[in-house]
């Protein structure tokens, strides 16, 4: 009984303040993010490459020249229910745009509570193409969606002159599924053949079975793809070249990490996408540079780019828009056409929400990734999410 | 009769309390921080209800669940699927089945519908986990919620797999979810006093014991089960429509590891605690949550670092299990003995007296375990209003045998008869109904409830509603002696008060026929005095039978009408006291192992 009065009063004491002002001129961004849990891999970086680029802005002069950015950052722990609640603060407190998880159910979740109050909202690295659709024409992506990556892929590999593919996915998330259903789609409509398909358990280590299935096709694939990512895709990889398979592998951007340079020799030849590379005397290579610089530390991942980008994007908006009011910010957005960022140009005209932007194709060389083509999908080829 | 019928009037009064506590401070919360804390109240309302799902099955039964978090997901799909508009249905479930498409139901129809769908769902879950031991149950609660998961990822057509469900309405208002929990506060609080409650509790404290004492723990852990499931379900419903937005992994490790966090931390053993533990960590978690991305004092600015609501959640858990194993409320539910009910004991003459029909039979009984025969061709009689001793050196097969009695071991050969019933190889609480009660060589108590509901539960298998049930229990303990410590739990009793009420929890089964092993282990001369006492008028107010096993020669001598000797598997001899002590063979068997005390 002491215990619990106990609780209930450090309860009361606890929570003290909860709101936060801002000046006439400010603009405040709320981020219901991953800081911790399962989706911190992808929200960490992207938050340090988004401070980055508020502190430039807000040294030059703000959004649009005038908005200075107000930050109001809160910690999701990878659950759609602290997103939720996160999201509900921040509409409280008045935020004129919020930036959402590299996920889809927190971004629904919380896209739906900032709909209503018509916030624009983005989505840091959230890459399902279903996410616009689902909450309304207040909510946006950043990154390059699902469909887009599988859409040149299988463009890539048409072009190659592969013919028989093997697809290797897991129904435990819509990344690991959906993208490589994109892929067949798309490939089997510019004339390729689906060999035969897998799947896979995330986390399950082994893929005795799997490999086996693969080794026993006649004839042999041309390549095999996959959505597969860590600790699966090198598990998956060592075991498919250890039976012998030396079919080519083509794979997403889940595998643009610096484990898989570091498998060694087994790695040369894998293709896959990515949001850019920072080639010598490219934009990202300067900017790579840079947050070394600013940081002590290269940036280990293209999300601390694509997390930059975003206050630029918000900045070509408000100066489009010439306010941070919801609706004309919202419109601007929609309407936003080849605005030059790191990674290429991005394209929210004509677009679902989601954004058309450059996609990059890497080939994995010993120990280093080399940009075969970057380019941005036809949208002919982009299937319908 | 309604199933709260006889429950304490104290259990009603503890329940208000909480439902006062807890929606008192979810206006508090909700009038201090306005919007956000509306939202704080309606998460923690939600856990609350949610905590409790869980603790009607875990606390109860002491088996804890880690599947409720699924089968909170299968309340939270089927919810939102009878929910939600038309238009968006159509477009984020496709290939919905026609019979599910567009009803878009108010929230009380569709909830009654996952109520029914909770309720089926937990009879056919509980098959399998109530053939499980204890031990493994748990463990089978873990393939329930991969089953589930799985199952939910696959049902693409009804749940999108594992994309996000979206467009489900947010029906969950702060209101609901107080409802909810009130609602939950007072099943769960009531429950445990009901004849349910009381049966799984005794399963949890001794299953043998409980089951000896005709508590079909089978049957009783299968109801327990499939009303918490349908709990889960119905607050799955509400949770997901609170998220808005999910998908299965929404209801996987993560969800299901805090809401046993918040169990642990309180103490699963009571209402109380799952409520405070629940509380506590909500309250541990929104504070945190503050203070994570930094504190300004003045000119002193303390960083903001992520993570601190997980670390206080671990700390708590670390600390609860370090300094208070049984969790912040221990065994203790809060609220006052009020108001106050006097129990009156049933008057002596009223209790049973059961009529005394035909003697125990042990016919031809063999056991053999491989090639060794611990058992030969055993045959005797333990007739109605004697008592039968059962002796014999140790190794003579007399533990082999009274297992074979109470039903815990089936024999290779031979029948057990009770009251012209056939009982050999039936289960143990089958063997206890048919008017066989026991007590323990080890004493086998239900040591963290109280004396008085020991005593009930036995009562309770026998047929009588809880007031009743607790009336014969009061009775049995005046008579045993040990009516003032009726509201003391069981675990608190010195040796002696211990076997007194074993016996008189046996003795509410109101039992053809009583197997005491060894009564007298471990007690000095004068407490076996009184227990001989306590015997010699058990066997004059009742017309039972006694069978009981002991090495203390004076007490069964002194004590048997006849005897029974075993020796390395055969009855050696039977007769009169008198007799058996003058056998040349019963004396070879003691001499020669030097167990004779006299």
């Amino acid at each position: 009984m002491k215990n619990f009065r106990f609780a209930v009063l450090a309860g009361a004491i606890g929570i003290v303040s909860l709101t936060s002002a801002a000046a006439a001129e400010d603009i405040t961004i709320g981020l219901a993010t991953a800081q911790t849990g399962g989706l911190a891999y992808a929200d960490q970086p992207s938050l340090a490459g988004f401070k980055m680029a508020v502190d430039e802005i807000n040294a030059a002069g703000g959004l649009g020249g005038k908005y200075k950015i107000v930050l109001d950052i809160k910690d999701t722990r990878t659950d759609t229910a602290a997103t939720v609640q996160a999201a509900q603060e921040l509409v409280a407190a008045g935020v004129k745009v919020m930036i959402t998880p590299c996920d889809a159910d927190p971004s629904i979740a919380a896209g739906q509570i900032s709909q209503p109050a018509q916030i624009p909202t983005l989505t840091f690295c959230g890459t399902t193409p279903t996410i616009t659709e689902a909450v309304g024409d207040y909510m946006f992506g950043t990154y390059p969606a699902d469909n887009g990556q599988a859409a040149l892929l299988a463009d890539y590999a048409a072009k190659k002159g592969y013919k028989n593919i093997y697809v290797l996915k897991s129904p435990d998330s819509a990344y690991t599924l959906r993208l490589p259903e994109y892929f067949e789609e798309v490939f089997k409509k510019k004339g390729g053949t689906i060999l035969g398909e897998g799947t896979y358990t995330m986390g399950q280590q082994d893929f005795a079975a799997e490999v086996t299935k693969i080794k026993a096709l006649s004839p042999q694939p041309d390549a095999i793809m996959t959505a597969a990512y860590e600790p699966d895709f090198p598990a998956f990889l060592q075991q498919l070249r250890g039976a012998g398979v030396t079919a080519a592998i083509i794979g997403s951007d889940g595998i643009d990490s610096p484990t898989i340079t570091g498998l060694g020799a087994i790695a040369n030849g894998i293709v896959h996408t990515t949001a850019g590379s920072p080639v010598a005397g490219s934009k990202l290579a300067a900017f790579y540079d840079k947050f070394k610089e600013k940081t002590g530390a290269a940036p280990e991942t293209v999300y601390v780019a694509t997390g930059y980008e975003i206050p630029y994007i918000l900045d070509a908006a408000v100066t489009a828009a010439g306010s941070v009011d919801g609706p004309a910010l919202r419109d601007a957005l929609a309407n936003l056409k080849d605005v030059e960022v790191l990674t290429g140009k991005v394209t929210y005209a004509g677009t679902n929400r989601m954004p058309i932007r450059d996609i990059t194709i890497v080939e994995i060389q010993d120990g280093k990734r080399a940009p075969v083509v970057t380019a941005m999908p036809d949208p002919a080829d982009v299937p319908k999410p | 009769m309604l199933p709260w019928t006889g429950v304490p009037p104290r259990a009603w009064t503890s329940a208000l309390l909480l439902i006062a506590g807890v929606g008192g401070l979810a206006l508090v919360v909700s009038l201090a921080f306005g919007n956000t804390g509306v939202n704080i109240a309606t998460l923690a309302l939600m856990q609350v209800a949610a905590v409790l799902a869980l603790a009607t099955f875990s606390g109860n039964s002491g088996i804890v669940s880690f599947g409720h978090s699924a089968f909170m997901g299968i309340g939270a799909y089927v919810f939102s699927v009878l929910v939600m508009p038309k238009g968006i249905q159509a477009s984020a479930l496709p290939n919905l089945p026609m019979w599910l498409q567009g009803h878009e139901l108010s929230i009380a129809a569709a909830l009654l519908i996952v109520l029914v769908v909770g309720l089926v769902v937990g009879i056919l879950s509980g098959f399998p986990l109530a053939r499980l031991s204890t031990g493994s149950a748990a463990i089978g609660t873990l393939a329930f919620l991969i089953i589930i998961h799985v199952t939910l990822i696959g049902a693409r057509d009804f749940t999108r797999g594992s994309q996000t469900f979206y467009g489900v309405p947010r029906l969950t208002t702060v209101y609901v979810a107080f409802l909810a929990a009130a609602a939950f506060i007072l099943v769960a609080r009531i429950l445990k006093e009901t004849p349910l409650g009381l049966k799984l509790r005794a399963a949890r404290e001794n299953e043998v014991a409980a089951a000896a004492s005709g508590v079909n723990v089978r049957l009783s852990r299968h109801m327990g089960w499939a009303l918490s499931i349908a709990l889960s379900v119905v607050v799955g419903a509400l949770y997901g429509s609170f998220l808005g937005a999910f998908s299965p992994k929404d209801f996987y490790f993560d969800l299901i590891f805090t809401l046993i966090s918040m169990l642990i931390v309180g103490g699963m053993l009571t209402v109380s605690g799952a409520v405070a533990g629940t509380v506590l960590l909500a309250g541990v978690v929104q504070i945190l949550r503050q203070a994570e991305t930094g504190i300004d004092l003045g000119p002193l600015h303390i960083p903001g670092i992520f993570g601190l609501p997980q670390l206080g959640m671990g700390l708590a858990l670390l600390l609860t299990i370090w300094r208070r194993p049984l969790g912040l409320m221990g065994l203790r539910e809060i609220g006052p003995d009020w108001p106050r009910r006097k129990l009156e004991p049933m008057p002596p003459e009223a209790l049973h007296t059961t009529p005394a029909g035909a003697p125990l039979e042990v016919d031809q009984v063999t056991m053999r375990f491989g090639g060794l025969v611990a058992l030969d061709n055993i045959s005797f009689s333990v007739p109605p209003r004697q008592v039968t001793g059962l002796i014999g050196p140790n190794g003579a097969g007399k533990t082999t045998l009274i297992n074979i009695i109470c039903g815990q071991t089936k024999p290779t050969a031979g029948r057990i008869v009770i009251g012209g019933r056939e009982m050999a190889g039936k289960a143990p609480h089958c063997v206890a109904m048919a008017g066989l009660g026991r007590t323990f060589q080890n004493i086998r108590l239900f040591d963290r409830m109280t004396a008085l509901e020991n005593v009930t539960v036995a009562a309770i298998s026998k047929g009588h509603d809880a007031m009743m049930a607790r009336r014969i229990a009061l009775a049995e303990l005046t008579r045993l002696g040990l009516a003032h410590r009726a509201e003391d739990l069981a675990g608190s009793f010195a040796y002696g008060d211990r076997r007194r009420l074993e016996i008189a929890r046996a003795l509410a089964l109101e039992p053809k026929f009583l197997l005491l092993d060894e009564p007298a282990a471990g007690m000095n001369p004068a407490e076996t005095d009184a227990l001989i006492r306590v015997l010699e008028s058990i066997r004059a107010d009742h017309e039972i039978g006694l069978l009981v096993v002991e090495h203390d020669m004076r007490l069964i001598m002194r004590l048997s009408d006849r005897m029974v000797v075993l020796n390395k598997g055969q009855k050696i001899a039977e007769g009169t006291p008198q007799e058996i002590r003058s056998n040349p063979k019963v004396i070879e068997a003691y001499i020669g192992t030097k167990r004779a005390r006299h």
